[in-house]
């Protein structure tokens, strides 16, 4: 037999992935071993990895092929930032098309798959991926967790998470973050309903791993933690997961059946078309996960407030049982306010008004916390740093947010406002204030630990705050005015009346993205300066590396 | 942390940001570049959306439309078989779906009907088809100058007897389906 070209290449790439995976796996047994010293590294997976778990642990690529909860922290971490700006860049994009009344660059079909793209990696990439890396990584040190036996389940999770983002992107689906009947079946450009059918895989993707790492954490948290831990100090973060866990084990695998028939639905529609009424079974199923979502993005938030405001003010958080009380009640009647979304869908009277009425009294315990954070800065001294920056702005954008959406909660306003821009104010108030605010706050204090000793420079992160802040104040707020006043969202045109409010959302929309740009900029600059302090972080205060 | 990593996060995620900006944009969003031609008269064209074959039930199944430019196409679609199908309608005589000219989705409930305005400008051979059934679904709509008849004859002259026939045969009271208005053309 003769030489072969196919042949040649083909060996040679097997030989070549062969070698690649034998360095991979070299490299990562060889960090593991530099960081947990000789004597530790002979330890069994499960003990030499609560170790690291525990350990102060800086950003690193090794981090994709090492599995204890803290490189599992990273991974996630570093990918929903990625997520958060190819998001952000849509969002910023589609803004500026609006300036013009009239589709300017970018046709109706580009500007619903922005908003797809949008929405969808926003709320399942950035809000859910940062919560689950924030989880991981901080999880451990705070409950001193004993074993971290789930090493190779997060990581499939997390692997199941990434091929689920870039579902995603790759689809270019234009059904908008509902993935309603029929708008799911709508035909671009690049041909039938495998646009969805692609997003819809990645939304189920990332939902399984969401649940599977929910239950991960409650296992960690009430199984795994460490004896001197009892319930009654268990860290207010540590109690806001538990309450996001359970919210998602209750509320996501409806979403994932949902998606289920739905996916069968493009290729022979029995479950969900409109001829026999049960598109709005669809939007039922959706919306049981759909309000939950919005919370599993605001109520770990809520736990870092909690975590980190008393270090900021010196004292202890005014009341540690209403904070509990309200993280607690808060998953529970989160999960019963989801028919809000649907009062112009035909419920009935009778629906609408109870799910009115639980959206109301939802409001109870957010303003819990809220008054629980006011007096925790009310009786200490606050230290005016960036987090506590973050901090404060989140509570007045979460008050802002809140209230237009317990207005948006009365049926009657509810007709008003239905499918306006004033919706698109009411959750990008808390989703930038809160979600997005507390995220970064939280990468602020973990600055030294991430980077390995560096401090961020602090005037840029000003800058960062300062333009954010702005940005969502401006974008939201015009959001909410034009809104009252009737302008449409999810709408590549609008008529020129509303003008005024697009193009002073659209200079927001710009303000936001160069806050963020410099956020990446003070990352890139203050990383690559020589080390100058320890790697201790106020949030993992006990930790000793 | 190396003093690398930070340099490779920033250009990775502005590279991903950047990238899927692009890869989201870069659909071109079809007909938007192409605009309805003027037109001063109308015609109603009923074709059936059946995976088996537009009019698949009909005597003539993905019949060859015969239409004059500057005319508004009003295209009742009319859904028939509870499944997803689109009409799009490309130039040449082979399915395209990256030229097309319009392409609408039709919703999956029997009975469904959409309207799809289109006219023309240029003459020539077009193809119109599902995308969602490339295979059964397709047909030819053939479009003539409104202002030349010589033309009309010298494309229709090339086809069998029998297809020339249909052209005319469009307002027989021998038309198989119920719905139908004055003036509706049924193939
Ligand atoms: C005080 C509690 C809240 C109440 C009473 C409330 C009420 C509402 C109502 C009634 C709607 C539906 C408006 C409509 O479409 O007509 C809505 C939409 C929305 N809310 Fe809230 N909300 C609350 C808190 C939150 C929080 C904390 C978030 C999290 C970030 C959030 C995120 C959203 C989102 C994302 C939507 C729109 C979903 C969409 O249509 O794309 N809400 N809210
Ligand atoms: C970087 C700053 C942001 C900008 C410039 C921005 C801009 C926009 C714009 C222009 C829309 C479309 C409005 C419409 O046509 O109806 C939108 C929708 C949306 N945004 Fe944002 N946004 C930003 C941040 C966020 C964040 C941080 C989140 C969540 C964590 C988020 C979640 C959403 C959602 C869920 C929708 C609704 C999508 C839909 O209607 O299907 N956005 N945003
Ligand atoms: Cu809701």
């Amino acid at each position: 037999m003769g030489f072969s070209f196919e042949l040649a290449v083909f060996g040679s790439t097997i030989a070549i992935l062969i070698i690649m995976g034998f360095l991979l796996y070299y490299f990562a047994v060889d960090y593991r071993r530099n960081l947990l010293g000789n004597g530790n590294s002979e330890l069994p997976k499960k003990e030499s990895n609560a170790i690291l778990s525990k350990m102060s642990r800086e950003l690193s690529f090794t981090a994709f092929i090492m599995d204890d909860s803290k490189s599992i922290g990273i991974r996630y971490i570093i990918t929903s930032l990625a997520l958060f700006f190819i998001a952000g860049l849509a969002g910023i994009g589609m803004r500026l098309s609006l300036w013009f009344p009239n589709p300017s660059f970018l046709t109706p079909v580009q500007y619903n798959i922005l908003l797809t793209a949008h929405g969808t990696l926003m709320l399942y990439g950035w809000a859910v991926g940062g919560i689950l890396g924030l989880s991981y990584y901080l999880l451990p040190t705070s409950i001193r967790l004993r074993k971290d036996s789930l090493g190779v389940v997060s990581s499939i999770m997390y692997w199941m998470f990434l091929v689920g983002s870039l579902f995603i992107i790759f689809s270019r689906s234009t059904a908008t973050w509902y993935f309603y009947y029929p708008l799911v079946d709508q035909l671009t450009a690049s041909g039938g309903g495998t646009l969805s059918f692609g997003s819809l895989i990645g939304v189920m993707l990332i939902l399984v791993a969401t649940v599977v790492s929910s239950i991960i954490f409650l296992k960690m948290i009430f199984l795994d933690r460490d004896e001197s831990i009892r319930l009654s100090n268990l860290p207010l973060f540590a109690w806001s997961i538990v309450s996001t866990a359970f919210l998602i084990i209750a509320s996501a695998p409806v979403s994932i059946i949902a998606d289920g028939f739905l996916i069968y639905d493009l290729i022979n529609p029995i479950f969900f078309q409109a001829a026999n009424g049960t598109a709005l079974a669809y939007a039922i199923l959706f919306w049981f996960w759909g309000h939950p979502i919005v919370y599993v993005a605001v109520i770990p938030a809520f736990g870092l407030i909690y975590e980190l405001l008393p270090r900021f003010t010196g004292t202890k958080i005014y009341s540690y049982k209403a904070g509990v009380l309200s993280l607690l009640l808060l998953m529970v009647l989160s999960g019963t306010v989801w028919g809000h979304h649907l009062f112009n869908s035909g419920l009935g009277t009778v629906w609408d008004l109870i799910f009115s009425t639980t959206s109301f009294i939802v409001a109870v315990p957010s303003a819990m916390s809220v008054f629980n954070w006011i007096a925790t800065m009310w009786v200490g001294r606050i230290r005016i740093t960036v987090p506590t920056l973050f901090i404060i702005n989140a509570i007045i954008d979460f008050i802002i947010g809140g209230v237009s959406g317990v207005m948006a909660a009365d049926v009657g306003v509810n007709q008003l406002i239905h499918g306006t821009y004033a919706i698109t104010a009411h959750f990008h108030f808390i989703l930038l204030g809160l979600t997005t605010g507390m995220a970064f706050a939280a990468i602020y204090v973990l600055f030294p630990t991430l980077t390995g000793g560096r401090n961020y420079n602090i005037p840029m992160a000003k800058v960062h705050f300062y333009l954010t802040s702005i940005g969502t104040w401006v974008m939201s707020g015009f959001w909410l005015v034009g809104g009252f006043a009737g302008m449409p969202r999810r709408v590549a045109g609008y008529f020129g009346i509303f003008q005024t409010y697009q193009d002073a959302a659209a200079i927001g929309g710009v303000i936001l993205g160069l806050g963020y740009l410099i956020f990446l900029i003070n990352f890139l600059y203050s990383g690559s300066r020589p080390v100058e302090t320890g790697t201790g972080n106020i949030l993992e205060e006990e930790v000793s590396a | 942390m190396r003093k690398t990593t930070p340099l490779a996060i920033f250009v990775i995620v502005l590279l991903a940001a950047g990238g899927s900006f692009v890869w989201f944009v870069e659909q071109s969003g079809g007909s938007s570049a192409t605009t309805i031609a003027p037109y001063n008269s109308t015609q109603v064209i009923v074709l059936y959306a059946n995976y088996q074959g537009w009019n698949y039930n009909s005597s003539i199944p993905n019949p060859t439309l015969y239409e004059k430019t500057h005319v508004l196409l009003e295209f009742k679609v009319i859904e028939q078989d509870n499944l997803p199908h689109t009409l799009t309608i490309n130039p040449g005589s082979n399915e395209s779906a990256s030229n097309y000219i319009v392409s609408v989705n039709i919703p999956a409930v029997t009975g469904t009907i959409v309207w799809v305005n289109w006219s023309f400008a240029n003459p020539g051979i077009y193809t119109y088809w599902c995308e969602v059934h490339p295979e059964t679904m397709v047909g030819k709509l053939v479009l003539n100058s409104t202002t030349s008849n010589t033309t009309n004859a010298s494309v229709a002259s090339p086809l069998p007897p029998e297809i020339a026939d249909i052209v005319g045969y469009s307002s027989s009271i021998h038309s198989p389906y119920a719905l139908r208005d004055a003036n509706e053309e049924v193939w």
